[in-house]
């Protein structure tokens, strides 16, 4: 019996967004990394072109936290102890992006200077080629008092400046916009709010070609429900013809990961959870693979084992 | 096809008559719409008009229904594509592999093992649900043997692979009177697998290598009167699976496709490598299967999956709540300030996010509202002072905190005296109406 | 308990009271009616009265400043007494009186047709009957039935004993000359015997007015209308505050406080009733005639008043699973119910759907014809519960989605009813950011009215002042809009040019109410729609109801969202659709049969049964809207003005 496939005919698709910029194009990357440009759900390539492989970002500091997993302290070792040679041993691990997080403070206690900041941007930048995502420490008038001289210091590299959240994200499209970068655009697992923050920040006068969206995620566990049904949704309205959600999206999977109990922590935890490495590794290769399913193109894992594994996975998904 | 509200409303006698037990034959109609309710709870439907409804009520993915000795597992009866267009029903069913040529002791060993697997989530205990004991010696006794020894320290359900009729009927008398999965039918074997389904009324399981193949063979089994099938369309890799998968849910979904409406099994178990494993078993229960079969049991790989398969099935028309609790914000201190809202999860981030922006150190409890505002709970009655004084006491705020002063919302001020009255000793203070106001207050009144 | 000796500047003796008492009820106590609109939550600050010595606590001092606080001001209803006190209380605000309703009443048609013989339950008849005499002993009763069979074939009747008592000596004073006034059939028993319903001496002549009222009690304002019953016309109509607003400004303010005792809820009940009595004097008085004339009335409302008028336990309409006590209200009389009219008067509360969709919402569809119409059409009641209707002849739902009393000029800072001093109308100039303004009355404004917040939230967001998410744009260049204590505000006046002497702005947190507003009442027609899967473009024309509905601007209101985007000439405005709905089932029975009907049949849509409305509202929470494809016009005003 011939079963006739029903295919999906979508009038939208999402933008291809670049990362990074070579020589000459104005910036110092040795590479640049393309994402986005979807014309179907995710992976069905025998209804429509997916021109892009969803990426994997290595998240580091700009100083060794203080509040890491014992098992990523382990694996990173002194490396993060110099966001240089914690940017090389991400590449090495198997990254196509490195994301820098500024920390709060130094590790003197004191507030993150601008200036120390633009160095560890700087340091990363020297050590590897690979496109850098430079995220803020999460407060809003800090953010914006580091990010900016970051960007004006890397003028034209086509960073991924995050992160624009919808009450403070002027400052940061602006300089964005100024200095040839591009920005993310986060919102807290509705669709409605991701789109409203996508329509605020291209009103602006940002491209939309240079705004990637964070619906946000939980983890397993954690609500990585809400996550998956809202990239799904948004994916589907993009192909759909909506323009304000044809934005590639990124999800910060290693931050949350690492939190929970289950990645975190090996002691006093029920013996029904298992090995904690093997749990751990599992539960950020999970997560990130199911979001990768719903359509997520960037995902920021912390684990370099993890790495491997879903980079393996979205090699296997793009075999057609 | 399914019928809009509107569209099953005019097929009722619109006589508003109550007898189903909705106050209109529209409200009726609407739950009929979405499955809430059986076309039969209305005594005077017309047979035509039933006749009309009845195609478009049956669910375009077949309900099966596994069965053993005490416990049952029911999977299918989906009726849409992504969770978020109603919800997922029906979990799929997480199998362990067993082999027949397995020393006795062995499986009797990882059996009991499994079976005894519980793990706590979120005040829930989970489990797997089952076996899958395959013939890989080919011998009907041994098979039998094996399901015995398996039947020695579990009674979960079962699935049944061999493709060879005479093993399988071994198989099927050792565990006569129950209802497992034959696995399976193919393109040779599926006129003695049928007879076998029939005879001991159990599903069977139809192995195709591509969709035109299965949904031949389904017709063809179904010709013998075998209703209750589930797919095996051979995908192994993560690409080949989730097309495939995708594509018989969507033809049973979009276009009713029945020779392929049937829940799907997937078998990670042969990904060769754990780590590959876990990936392919993840999305097979993100993306529509209906049982998975898994290799060797350890709870860091069944734990992440049996949490995965909690959280997709989870009805996303519920409101997001977040737990209810004592939050800590910026590291608070015995002497930190203590606010209350309620968790529903817009009015807890709002809060949350104001409070961290202050650096000040905090304790938040968040009251269970049942997921409501501030102001929608008040007005329902779910969030009142009593509520309040009892979230005090559950999450133990008074060993934490060594002031007893906590901050109501300015919305329900009106809660003040009697919150005093619940908390005796305890002084109420009450905030801002609004989260962005919380800044300021705290600043200049805490 | 330590009792403690309160004293009034303006009572006649102090009160003593145990500690811990709230101070406004101590004020109660000593016959002081202090105003509580938000009922006593804290909310409003307008229960502020001055401490001058002893000692007191205050939980809250929301909406005073910081110089009354020094001043020892304090929130009546947040402050609990702990020693003996002084208090000095500041003038009371009087409620003000409507303009609108009274002063330009509309007039209002007659059903085309109106014939008071087929149509009218409440009949009047003049009869002769022959005096007894030795030879004819027959007893008064039966002298006054056999007269009424003789003259309109009514063979017999009911009758009340207060009545009865006095129709001896009514058929005497007459000199046998009587008018007899009868409800000839009530909804809610078609077959029952007609009864009586007033006896008047003598011959009324048949060109005399017979009286009824169409009442809506709305939980802002009570709206009577005088009816002749004969002719169908309305011959006066007056207005007036809800007197329950003492005791909360919202239906569940109301319900919580008649539910804390007997007192509090026979206290409401006598709250409403006298608002209600004093609108009969009224007018009663501008056509001469008294109250105990009036023979019938119907009564519309929402859920909540009908209860707390009838003295019903309204509690459970707060508390889930949300279900009123009645619906469908049986006929009552005006004693029983305890109008201050003729006793024996037939009245007739119009039936609700559930508990956030009353008899008010089955009035409006009855006079807006919703039910009657082949023409796919939403209807909506603009106000505080916003309830919708959609549908046609065929099928009908409905909804209510809680918008809030923003767009009633209240919890927004400088907000305002639509009296005189408030800014109806604004306009503000793209490239100076200066507004122009229109007041009620023409004077110095005092604040903003719905309306007003409607157009000027239009305004802010066409001009960029407000970003499409409500964010103010601080950096521009313009003195209006500054850093307030919430965050960004504009200011529409400076105070040196209004009423108060202070600024008139609208802030951050007043631009979030709005938008949470609307987008409730947005959502709402979207979830409808969307539960019937009528797409919104079928939909044939909008009725929009609520005493709001006559100002509305429909520009404005499909500027920010509210509204959706339609031809204008989908839209109509209806006024008080209520109590124009209660006005046809006074008049005609084949109305009220019809109201009845549409109550039954109207399906109730609950909107927090799941997640659609959230998500709807999420959507609409932005402007217009997040689907900007649903606002073509307002696109398009957006590329020509910005």
């Amino acid at each position: 019996m011939a079963v006739e496939i029903p295919k999906d005919t979508w009038t939208g698709e999402v933008h291809a967004v670049t990362l990074g910029a070579i020589e000459a194009d104005g910036g110092t990357r040795t590479k640049t990394v393309t994402v986005g440009g979807e014309k179907t759900l995710p992976f069905m390539h025998f209804e429509g072109e997916t021109p892009n492989a969803p990426v994997v970002a290595v998240e580091i500091k700009d100083r060794r936290p203080d509040d890491w997993s014992p098992l990523l302290e382990e694996a990173w070792g002194s490396a993060m102890d110099d966001p240089a040679a914690w940017a090389k041993a991400a590449e090495e691990a198997g990254a196509d992006l490195i994301q820098l997080s500024l920390s709060l403070t130094g590790s003197d206690g004191n507030p993150t200077t601008p200036q120390a900041a633009v160095d560890a941007v700087k340091a990363v930048l020297g050590a590897t080629g690979l496109p850098l995502l430079v995220f803020g420490p999460g407060q809003a008038d800090l953010d914006n008092e580091l990010l900016v001289p970051v960007a004006e210091a890397t003028k034209g590299e086509r960073l991924v400046l995050g992160l624009c959240e919808d009450k403070n994200y002027r400052t940061i499209a602006a300089t964005a916009m100024a200095n040839d970068h591009l920005v993310i655009a986060r919102t807290a697992m509705d669709v409605n709010l991701a789109k409203q923050l996508n329509i605020l920040i291209s009103d602006m006068g940002l491209p939309l070609e240079r705004i990637l969206m964070d619906p946000t995620t939980g983890a397993l566990g954690y609500g990585i429900e809400y996550g998956y049904s809202v990239m799904e949704r948004l994916r589907m309205a993009a192909l759909q013809g909506d323009a304000m959600t044809q934005l590639p999206m990124i999800v910060t999977i290693g931050i949350e990961t690492w939190k929970t109990k289950e990645g975190k922590v090996g002691d006093g935890v029920p013996e029904a959870w298992g090995d904690w490495k093997e749990r751990a590794i599992n539960w950020e290769t999970l997560t990130a693979v199911t979001l990768i399913e719903s359509a997520a193109d960037i995902v920021v894992l912390r684990h370099p084992e993890s790495v491997k594994r879903v980079k393996a996975a979205v090699t296997d998904l793009m075999t057609v | 096809m399914a019928l809009s509200g509107i569209q099953i409303y005019k097929l009722l006698p619109q006589t508003n008559c109550k007898d189903c037990g909705f106050p209109t034959c529209l409200a009726f109609a609407m739950k009929l719409a979405a499955k809430q309710v059986e076309l039969s709870a209305c005594p005077h439907v017309s047979e035509e008009a039933k006749a009309q409804l009845a195609e478009s009520a049956a669910p375009p993915v077949r309900l099966i229904t596994l069965k053993s000795n005490g416990h049952e597992i029911k999977v299918g009866n989906e009726v849409v594509l992504f969770r978020h267009e109603k919800t997922f029903y029906n979990k799929p069913g997480l199998f362990i592999r067993v082999r027949d040529d397995q020393p006795a002791d062995a499986v009797k060993a990882a059996v009991a093992a499994v079976d005894a697997y519980t793990v706590g989530y979120v005040g829930m205990d989970l489990g797997l649900d089952g076996f899958a004991v395959e013939s890989v010696s080919g011998d009907a006794a041994t098979f039998a043997a094996a399901i015995g020894a398996v039947r020695t320290v579990s009674g979960r359900p079962l699935v049944l692979i061999s493709k060879d009729a005479q093993v399988m009927a071994a198989g099927l008398g050792a565990v006569d009177g129950e209802q497992p999965l034959i696995y399976g039918a193919d393109g040779d074997n599926w006129e003695a697998m049928a007879d076998l389904a029939k005879q001991h009324k159990a599903p069977l399981a139809v192995i195709g290598s591509s969709l035109d193949e299965l949904a031949e063979l389904t017709e063809k089994i179904k010709g013998k009167g075998i209703e209750d099938m589930v797919l095996d369309p051979g995908g192994r890799d993560l690409s080949t699976s989730l097309v495939q998968a995708t594509q018989i849910r969507r033809l049973s979904i979009k276009k009713n496709f029945r020779p392929l409406g049937y829940p799907i099994i997937a078998f990670p178990c042969d990904a060769g490598d754990p780590a590959r494993e876990s990936v392919l078993a993840a999305q097979a229960i993100a993306k529509y299967a209906g049982f998975v079969v898994l290799g060797d049991f350890s709870p860091e790989k069944v734990y992440p999956l049996l949490v995965l398969r909690e959280n997709i099935y989870t009805d996303p028309q519920k409101p997001i709540q977040v737990q209810p609790g004592l939050y800590e914000i910026n590291d608070p201190k015995p002497e930190s300030p203590l606010l209350v809202t309620t968790n529903f999860s817009i009015t807890y981030f709002s809060v949350a996010n104001e409070v961290e922006a202050t650096g000040i150190p905090t304790w938040l409890m968040v009251a269970d509202a049942e997921g409501m505002s501030v102001l929608t709970a008040w007005a329902a009655g779910k969030f009142d002072a009593e509520r309040i004084a009892k979230s005090v006491k559950t999450f133990n705020v008074e060993d934490k905190v060594s002031q007893k002063r906590i901050v109501l919302p300015g919305h329900v001020a009106v809660l003040s005296g009697e919150l005093e009255e619940e908390l005796p000793g305890w002084e109420v203070k009450v905030g801002p109406r609004e989260a962005v106001d919380l800044p300021a207050f705290m600043k200049q009144v805490l | 308990m330590a009792e403690h000796t309160v004293t009034f500047d303006i009572a006649d003796e102090p009160v003593v009271v145990p500690t811990g008492t709230m101070l406004a009820e101590a004020a109660r106590l000593a016959g002081i009616d202090i105003m509580q609109p938000c009922g006593g939550q804290g909310r409003c600050g307008r229960c502020a009265v001055q401490v001058t010595s002893g000692s007191a606590r205050s939980r809250s001092a929301q909406r005073l400043s910081p110089e009354a606080i020094e001043q020892g001001f304090v929130l009546a209803c947040q402050t609990v007494v702990e020693g003996d006190l002084t208090v000095v209380v500041p003038p009371q605000e009087k409620v003000e009186r409507r303009l609108t309703t009274d002063r330009v009443a509309a007039e209002i048609a007659v059903p085309v047709g109106y014939d008071p013989h087929s149509a009218q339950t409440i009949r009047r008849f003049s009869l002769m009957l022959s005096p007894p005499d030795m030879a004819d002993q027959t007893d008064d009763w039966s002298r006054l039935e056999t007269a009424l069979r003789q003259e309109a074939d009514i063979p017999r009747l009911r009758v009340s004993l207060p009545l009865l008592q006095r129709v001896g000596a009514i058929l005497r004073e007459g000199e046998w000359q009587v008018t007899a006034v009868l409800d000839t059939e009530t909804w809610d028993c078609e077959r029952c015997l007609p009864r009586l319903v007033d006896l008047i001496p003598g011959r009324v002549p048949h060109t005399m007015p017979l009286w009824g009222a169409a009442i809506d009690i709305g939980t802002t304002t009570v709206s009577l209308w005088l009816v002749d019953l004969i002719t169908g016309k309305v011959e006066a109509q007056v207005a007036e505050y809800n007197g329950q607003i003492a005791r909360g400004e919202d239906v569940i303010s109301r319900i919580i406080y008649a539910g804390k005792s007997d007192d509090n809820s026979r206290e409401m009940r006598e709250l409403v009733l006298g608002t209600i009595n004093e609108l009969f004097e009224k007018a009663c008085k501008r056509v001469k005639a008294s109250p105990a004339e009036v023979a019938k009335v119907t009564i519309s409302g929402n859920s909540t008043m009908m209860h707390l008028l009838l003295g019903i336990p309204a509690e459970n309409i707060r508390l889930s699973p949300f279900v009123t006590a009645v619906n469908q209200i049986p006929t009552l009389s005006a004693g029983e119910v305890g109008l201050d009219i003729n006793p024996e008067a037939t009245v007739d509360c119009l039936p609700g759907v559930a508990s956030y969709v009353g008899a008010d919402i089955s009035a409006g569809v009855l006079s807006s014809g919703t039910d009657d119409t082949d023409a796919i059409t939403l209807f909506i009641d603009v106000g505080t519960n916003g309830e919708t209707v959609l549908g046609s002849r065929e099928w009908l739902v409905t909804c209510a989605c809680s918008a809030g009393p923003a767009f009633e000029g209240a919890g927004v800072r400088d907000g305002m009813r639509a009296t005189v001093g408030a800014i109806e109308e604004v306009w503000v100039n793209a490239n100076t950011f200066e507004p122009t303004y229109r007041v009620i009355g023409g004077k110095q404004p005092r604040g903003i009215c719905g309306s007003g917040l409607i157009s000027l939230l239009g305004e802010l967001f066409l001009t960029g002042i407000i970003d499409k998410g409500g964010n103010f744009n601080v950096d521009l260049d313009t003195p209006r809009v500054r850093e307030g204590e919430h965050g960004g505000e504009y200011v529409v006046a400076w105070g040196d040019g209004t009423e108060h002497g202070r600024d008139i702005a609208i802030t951050r947190v007043d631009v979030d109410n709005l938008l949470r507003a609307k987008a409730a009442i947005y959502a709402g027609f979207t979830v409808l729609a969307d539960s019937v899967g009528i797409p919104f473009e079928t939909i044939e024309q909008m009725l929009v109801g609520g005493s709001f509905g006559k100002y509305i601007n429909i520009e404005k209101a499909v500027d920010i969202g509210l509204l959706p985007d339609m031809p204008w000439d989908h839209f109509q405005f209806l006024g008080n659709t209520s109590i124009k709905g209660a006005y046809l089932a006074l008049l005609d029975k084949r109305s009220r049969r019809r109201i009845r009907d549409i109550a039954t049949r109207m399906t109730y849509i609950e909107l927090s049964a799941d997640n659609t409305f959230y998500d709807a509202f999420m959507s609409a929470l932005f402007l217009p809207h997040t689907d900007l494809s649903r606002f073509p016009s307002v696109s398009e005003a957006m590329t020509t003005k910005g």
